[in-house]
This record gives C-alpha cells, structure tokens and sequence, in this order.
C-alpha cells in the first residue's frame, strides 16, 4: 500500500471521525470507519471491568479508568471494548462512569487476525441521555493540567510519551537511527 | 481460647485465598510466551493499512501513542496469535501502564496466565523474562505509519 493511498484513507477516516463527533448533537448512530469486517451495532450490556470478570480481582469502581472494561450481554458473553471516538485512545474512560451499570452502546466491530472487537461512539445509560464516547480529551487534559486547545492533538504533548520519543526515538531504536531516517527522506 | 478462634480464623482464610486462587488458576492456563508488543487497535483494524506492517519500528511511535490512550496492548505471539495484555507483575493497571509504554513494539518473553473468554485471550503477565527489543525494522520498507507521526521540520 503507497503513502498517498495511506494518508488518503487516514484523511477519510478522520473525516469521518469527525463527522461523527459533530453529529453527535443530533443523530446518535455510529458512522462507518471503514475498518476491516465491519459491522455497525448497538446493543445493551452491562459495563464490566474484564480482570474482575475473569479471575475475581475486583477494585472499587471498575478500577477508576486504569483498567480494560468490557460489556458483558445478557447471555454472559464477554465483549472488550478496544476504541472510543477521539485520536489514538481505548475506552475505559468512557465506559467507567457506568461500572456494573446497564448501557446501551453503539458503535462498530471490527475483526481480523483472530479478534473481533468493538469500538464504541456513542454511549447511554439504558433508558438515559446519550454522550459521545469523547471524554478522553477533557479527562486527559483535567488530569495533566495542560489546557483543552491542546487535548484534540493530546498524543503530541502528553509527557509520558515524550519520555518514551526521548529516550528510544520516534523508531524506537536510538536517536542515530531517527537521524538516519530522517536524512534519507530528504 | 482466643489464640485457637484466631488459628481457625487464619486458617479458614487461608482456605478460602486458595479456593479462589484455585478458581483463577482453573480457568486460566499457565503459559511462557514470546511475542511483540502491539498496539492492538491499529493491528486488527486495518485502519492505517495492512496488519503486516503495523509491527515493528514503522508502527512504534503509533504503539506508545495508543498504549497512553489506553488501547489495549497485545502481545502477538509468534505462532500469530494476539494476547491482550491485562496485567504486569504486580501491577493490575491494563490502561496505560506505564511499565509498558517503554517497551511497545519490543519482542518480549513472558511468563503468566491465559485466559480465553469469547474468542479473546487474555493475558495477565506475572514477569517479562526477556527483552529482545525491536526486531522488525518495518520503517525501512513502509517508513513510519502514520507518516503524520514524524514531526514536521
Ligand atoms: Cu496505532
């Protein structure tokens, strides 16, 4: 796959992202991402925090956000929740503000490789008011201290990340090898 | 009298810590794994292209990004199959654990627990053995997905 065709479909997928999140007032139905296998759902489930699930190790509230949920059904199966509705980030802040609550979720699944995921858009309490699953950003930014105009491009000035690029490089092999890179690009 | 009430209290809970470690351990399978630390989303969605190359140093500077964003990390074995990693050591934190940021891409052995549950296995890492670091230099073929990820000059 070239570049171009890469960075096309990256602009149709943030195009589309962001249709989402600006429609979000109005119709709270997943948008496609064009992921593989997908398939758009909504459905209602109970939000679990999947560690507690599988082996008993249950902390107050779900884990407070540091840790994997999922969405149990009402037939007992398992579902990991891997995504949300902002840049780069899972759904654990979304979903923990109803731990062991009943919601309704909707957003799409994606499966490939032997996984079958979901990645969740919107969220409600069953029978309450739907959000968009883009808590994240505020979160992140209440949580840093590092203002809201900075929070949609979060991953270009989050500290811990910065500290990882520092030390191993943006190739994660050393700064000779991000310099090499780079030379040879030019 | 009281030392006897305390020795059965003791004992009875000890039963009880290794019924329910029994419980655990029944359903999950003690494995040594060895694999590369993915970023899971990216890999099974296809959402910046083809699985192959959202591996290695190409996709590294993507991993940290959203291992912080609490993205489930993977381990994806050699044999091909994707383990979600729930747990490092003694620390129970699966989002954005900060012992793994340093390691994302990295071809790592571990020892711990498997469990599958749905058609996800699960894994709950007990100690990280070895650290081979990044074996696959997919930057070289691909560059770096995605290209948005090199800071502009
Ligand atoms: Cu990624």
């Amino acid at each position: 796959m070239t570049h171009g065709i890469e960075m096309k479909r990256m602009l149709v997928v943030a195009a589309a992202a962001g249709a989402a999140l600006c429609a979000s007032a109005s119709a709270y139905a997943a948008k496609s991402w064009g992921v593989t296998n997908e398939e758009i759902a909504r459905f209602d489930a109970k939000v679990v925090d999947i560690a507690c699930e599988l082996g008993g190790d249950c902390p107050a509230n779900c884990g407070d956000g540091k840790r994997q949920l999922g969405l149990l059904t009402d037939d007992g199966k398992l579902i990991l929740v891997s995504k949300n509705a902002t840049a780069f980030t899972g759904a654990a802040e979304e979903l923990v503000d109803f731990c062991n609550k009943q919601v309704t979720a909707d957003g799409l699944w994606t499966e490939n490789r032997g996984v079958r995921f979901f990645a969740i858009q919107f969220v409600r309490e069953v029978g309450g008011e739907w959000r968009a699953a883009n808590r994240f950003t505020k979160k992140w930014s209440a949580r840093t201290g590092i203002e809201e105009s900075k929070a949609g491009n979060w991953f270009r000035h989050d500290l811990r990340i910065k500290e990882v690029f520092d030390q191993k490089g943006l190739l994660g092999l050393g700064a000779e090898a991000d310099k090499k890179f780079l030379e040879s690009r030019q | 009298m009281k030392l006897k009430q305390f020795t059965r209290a003791i004992f009875c809970a000890a039963l009880i810590m290794s019924a329910a470690t029994g419980t655990a351990s029944a359903a999950g399978e003690r494995m040594q794994l060895k694999g590369e630390l993915i970023d899971t989303w990216c890999y099974v969605s296809q959402i910046m292209g083809g699985s192959d190359f959202i591996v290695g140093s190409a996709h590294h500077a993507c991993a940290v990004w959203c291992a912080a964003g609490g993205i489930p990390v993977g381990l994806l074995a050699e044999d091909g199959t994707i383990y979600m990693v729930m747990r490092v050591g003694k620390d129970s934190t699966s989002v954005a654990n900060p012992g793994v940021l340093g390691s994302m891409s990295h071809v790592v052995t571990v020892n711990g627990t498997v469990h599958k549950r749905d058609g996800i296995n699960y894994l709950f890492v007990d100690e990280i053995v070895a650290d081979a670091g990044i074996t696959k230099l997919t930057h070289e073929t691909v560059g770096v997905i995605p290209p948005f990820a090199v800071p502009q000059q």
